[in-house]
């Protein structure tokens, strides 16, 4: 009997190759749709998962309101996990870590005592001995207890170590940094690689070097092992005590005035679970670490269940429409002796052969589409072919939802009178026409407000991409790892400005891009007393070239120049905004202190220097040597040869470390990358929710024509043209997908100008990115119908109307 | 007796008027008996021949089935009867598209949990008495309408049904085929099969031994 279901399931499957291909692929691409999203959030939700004691890490938050605006910060003082460890006893470790550039984290040349090439190698931070127990650091070779407990120390992954010291030798192996031969590491331990879905990426550790145990710089991250019995709402309250005993004595010595103070003791530290940095930090703590989303993570949840259901309804209605085919096969085989119950399971049976091939192309096109899935999302999940469970839960959920799909078609064919459906006369499903009509409209709705959702970020993508940043990106290429020239930087950059193909050059850490060097510090009138408020400010040192290589305009007093020897010792440049907060209408001449006393020279014009997300703040410009970054103002010549020609140059000055360049326009579309792969997750999903919708529109459309055979036929006999046929079809489910639209238009709205929030800069939501996104959806549903109709409107009326 | 039809009444409810379908029939049918049911179009053959297969509900009247009240009977033991007892052959031959001609004869037998070797032997006897070996493994749309017939009747018979019905069962069949069909009705009524045809046609409705004719819904 079963075997005989199987034969005629598989049988009528290749008699209706269009309409199989159509049922069985669209719920494949469905299924496909629905793992690739459950793979994305399986390992967005995976990030910091791995650590065994992941209920008791933490990391250190301070929240706080400064002037009325909420603040927030993950960087403490140097002391601050000490005094947290040895003033709480139930913070058993606390870990530092500073991951910024300014202290010589990220990229560094780094090459092996004794050789002559130095590598530019990403990936270095600095922390103390606790970070190897309470980030759960594995060594796999050296003493983990003494890892870090050395100045020269230095830890180095697995996979680094297997590059450089391919014969598993790297303990006790001298690395010389940035060519600082005077400073060398020693390898102290190897530890295992680091997980790839970690918040906090590195591949080598360096020891804190940082003597400063001042209560007022602030510039390590804080991780602490707390005790399993801990309440942590408690302890977070407790904490304060470290703001009273240390940080605000600190503060006072320093001179800090009343209002200032009053602040600080509004402050509170928050404890942050390790799991939850990946997906639920803020942007304003500014800990410059990758992070995703968790109302993205969200969101595409609830995408991926509107896809599956979605191809599920879609499944049943396409096993419904076509009923009426297989309703006189039912009378016939209840009239030769078949009961109910074998209909039913014969039906189930179907349902539950044509879910498992569904299923199986589905997994195999989520296996297929899987890598460029991993480059728009720019992660590396793999199918789980290895878990033991991935198989039986695809095979059950086959199983599953093949029988929830089988169920509806099935009770409801194998309930036809025999008698009705051989004399033909039987009118099917009409009964339940609102809730057809519901399907589509929640399908298009569905579709138009992921629509809107590409276009908005798509067009605030352009938008960031295009937009004037008060610097010119075009055309610099940018030499990293320069400080290895050490003082041979200036004749290298004057060998640069020589050629041809260079128009300028400058040589500063600091540039407009995130990732690069950052330097905050507070500033005053230098006339006001310590006790004034002061406004924070970024001060970078750049050369004198640096404003007219980047495009910046000067655009009051000047920019700096060799003529003035002044310039050297404390002349500044301030950005409008630092005037601004300063509250001078005329910088000019005025002086500003940092503690030390600088000069305004000039104002420039606001430039992004963040994310677009984030407003300008103030920033100013001091002449001086950082020489980590050299950037370069190409001429108009052929970027290739002037490529090749800096590139003789490097090799001639710098023999040992290979040349490497970026472009300074790549870099800044690669700050605002997040917003990128949204924008093509979103793209991508939004083609399967429209393809899966159209199948839907497809399969409902073929319902009806079907059911409404004999009237279209009869129109035909009386003349009835092939333009009112196809309007007849058509209209009915226009008139719906216009519907969705109405209902899709106000959540897209919503959702997006709060995904808009995000950005201090960004695109109006105008009507032509809801009419647009209804115009897509609309001509893709005219399409859809379009075959379904047109097919009608041929149709050869005697055809239908013998068979009654 | 095989059945037995007391005062039969079927209607429709018409804009408040009761539209009669059958009106007063009356009918006794023994074992053995070849029936013909004639009659204009709409007199009610096939209305009458659908309650006798019970595939019909009537609406007064008393219908006893080998000493079951099928009146009486829900719906469900209703069901079990006729597909214990009867067996259909229709004008439109309702071959399941997707079988074999084989497979086709095994499907009853297939409901009725036969076993495996059973299935086998009944059906290679029903291909042999109607001499279609030779097409076991075609589909019906590669067969002719009178071979499509032959089947359709072999399948009627193979779980050898006391009481064949057959709703014009030549109606779409040239005049040679047709005639073969009748022959082969004969045969089976000689080998004991009771057998009742709707038809239109004279010649066929005097291969049965009795006929009864309709009009309007009455014998007549």
């Amino acid at each position: 009997m079963f075997k005989n279901h199987i034969k005629i399931a598989w049988r009528s499957l290749k008699n209706e190759k269009l309409f199989t291909t159509i049922k069985v692929g669209g719920f494949a691409v469905g299924i496909a749709a629905c793992l690739l999203i459950t793979l994305f959030i399986k390992d967005e939700l995976g990030y910091d998962q791995h650590y065994k004691n992941k209920d008791v890490i933490y990391r250190v938050v301070l929240e706080g309101k400064f002037n009325g605006e909420v603040m927030k910060s993950v960087h403490f003082q140097l002391p601050f996990a000490d005094a947290l460890v040895s003033d709480f006893p139930e913070i058993k470790k606390a870990a530092k870590v500073n991951a910024s550039e300014l202290f010589g984290a990220g990229k560094r040349g780094l090459k092996i005592a004794g050789e002559s090439q130095n590598k530019l190698e990403d990936g270095f931070i600095f922390a103390n001995q606790d970070l190897i127990d309470v980030l759960e650091i594995d060594i796999v070779q050296g003493n983990s207890g003494t890892a870090l407990s050395a100045t020269e120390n230095l830890v180095i992954s697995k996979s680094k170590a297997d590059i450089f010291f391919p014969n598993g030798d790297a303990l006790g192996k001298n690395i010389i940094l940035d060519n600082n031969t005077y400073k060398p590491y020693t390898i102290s331990a190897v530890m295992a690689d680091r997980p790839p879905n970690t918040h906090l990426k590195f591949d080598f550790l360096l020891p804190i070097e940082d003597t400063n145990m001042s209560w007022t710089n602030q510039n390590y991250f804080t991780y602490i092992l707390v005790d399993e019995k801990t309440n942590i709402k408690e302890l977070e309250k407790k904490m304060f005590s470290i703001m009273e005993n240390y940080v605000i004595p600190a503060q006072k010595e320093r001179g800090r005035a009343p209002d200032f103070l009053e602040v600080l003791k509004t402050i509170e530290y928050k404890l942050q679970p390790v799991e939850d940095i990946y997906l639920k930090s803020d942007l304003k703590m500014g800990d410059g670490l990758q992070h995703g989303d968790i109302r993205f993570v969200w969101l595409f949840g609830a995408i991926s269940g509107f896809i599956l259901i979605l191809a599920c309804i879609n499944f049943i209605n396409l096993s419904t429409a076509k009923s009426a085919n297989r309703a006189k096969e039912v009378g016939l085989r209840k009239t030769i002796g078949a009961y109910k119950s074998n209909l039913v399971s014969q039906f189930l049976t179907e349902s539950v052969l044509f879910s498992v091939i569904s299923f199986a192309l589905g997994v195999l096109l989520a296996w297929v589409l899987l890598p460029s899935f991993n480059a728009i999302a720019l992660k590396n999940v793999s199918m789980p072919w290895q878990s033991i469970w991935f198989i039986p839960i695809i095979v059950l959920f086959a199983v599953i939802v093949g029988l929830l799909a089988g169920l509806y078609p099935a009770f409801y064919l194998s309930g036809f009178r025999p008698i009705a459906v051989l004399k033909g006369n039987l009118s099917i499903g009409s009964k339940s026409g609102k809730l057809r009509s519901g399907l589509v409209i929640f399908q298009f709705a569905t579709s138009v407000v992921l629509i809107i959702g590409t276009l908005i970020i798509y067009k605030q993508m352009n938008f960031i991409l295009t937009k004037e940043l008060g610097y010119n990106k075009e055309q610099i290429v940018v030499l990293e790892g320069a400080s290895i020239l050490g003082n041979k930087t200036e004749s290298f950059k004057n060998q640069l400005v020589q050629l041809p193909s260079v128009k300028k050059a400058t040589v500063s850490s600091y540039l407009p891009i995130e990732g690069t060097k950052r330097n905050g510090n507070t500033f005053r009138k230098s006339t006001a007393g310590n006790e004034e408020k002061g406004i924070a400010a970024q001060i970078w040192r750049v050369d004198y070239d640096y404003i007219s290589t980047l495009g910046m305009q000067v655009n009051n007093g000047r920019d700096f120049s060799e003529d003035y020897a002044s310039d050297a010792i404390n002349s500044i440049i301030i950005n409008e905004k630092m005037a601004t907060e300063l509250g001078y209408k005329n910088p000019i001449g005025k002086q500003i202190s940092n503690g030390e006393n600088w000069t305004i020279v000039g104002v420039v014009s606001d430039f992004h220097f963040k994310s677009l997300k984030e407003d300008i703040t103030p920033l100013a410009l001091v002449v001086g040597k950082d020489t980590g970054i050299i950037s370069l103002k190409l001429s108009g010549t052929t970027v290739n040869e002037a490529l090749t020609e800096i590139g003789a140059v490097w090799d001639k000055n710098v023999p040992n470390q290979a040349f490497d360049y970026t472009f300074l326009d790549q870099k800044f579309a690669q700050m605002h990358q997040d917003v990128k792969r949204m924008g093509k997750i979103f793209n991508s999903f939004a083609l399967f929710a429209i393809m899966v919708a159209c199948l839907g529109l497809f399969a409902l459309s073929a319902f009806m024509v079907e059911q409404r055979q004999k009237e279209i036929s009869i129109r035909l006999v009386l003349g009835a043209p092939f333009k009112s046929i196809y309007k007849l079809i058509t209209l009915d489910f226009l008139k719906l997908v216009f519907i969705a639209m109405l209902i899709a238009t106000p959540i897209g709205w919503y959702l997006m100008s709060n995904w808009l929030q995000d950005f201090a800069y960004k695109i109006n939501l105008s009507w032509e990115i809801f009419v647009g996104a209804g115009c897509i959806a609309l001509s893709v549903a005219v399409v859809t119908i379009s075959y379904q109709a047109i097919g009608a409107a041929l149709l050869k009326p005697l055809k239908s109307l013998r068979a009654e | 007796m095989l059945l037995e039809l007391n005062h039969i009444y079927k209607w429709v409810q018409s804009g408040g008027q009761k539209i009669f379908l059958l009106k007063d029939i009356n009918l006794k049918v023994e074992e053995g008996e070849f029936i013909s049911i004639m009659g204009p179009s709409g007199s009610g053959k096939s209305t009458l021949l659908n309650i006798i297969g019970m595939l019909d509900v009537f609406n007064e009247g008393e219908y006893n089935f080998l000493e079951d009240s099928v009146h009486n009977l829900k719906e469900k033991h209703r069901s079990n009867l006729y597909k214990q007892y009867i067996g259909f052959v229709f004008q439109a031959y309702h071959l399941l598209d997707e079988l074999t001609v084989y497979e086709n004869l095994e499907m009853p037998l297939l409901y009725k949990k036969y076993s495996s070797s059973e299935r086998k032997a009944l059906v290679a006897d029903m291909l042999d008495k109607f001499n279609i070996v030779g097409k076991q493994n075609l589909f019906p749309s590669q067969l002719s309408g009178g071979q499509q017939q032959l089947v359709g009747i072999a399948r009627a018979l193979i779980s050898n049904p006391k009481l064949i019905l057959a709703d014009e069962p030549t109606g779409n069949l040239n005049s040679k085929q047709g005639e073969e069909i009748m022959e082969i009705f004969k045969e089976l009524n000689k080998e004991g099969v009771t057998i009742i045809q709707v038809t239109h046609s004279e010649k066929n409705a005097a291969y049965a031994s009795r006929t009864i004719n309709l009009l309007d819904g009455r014998q007549v």
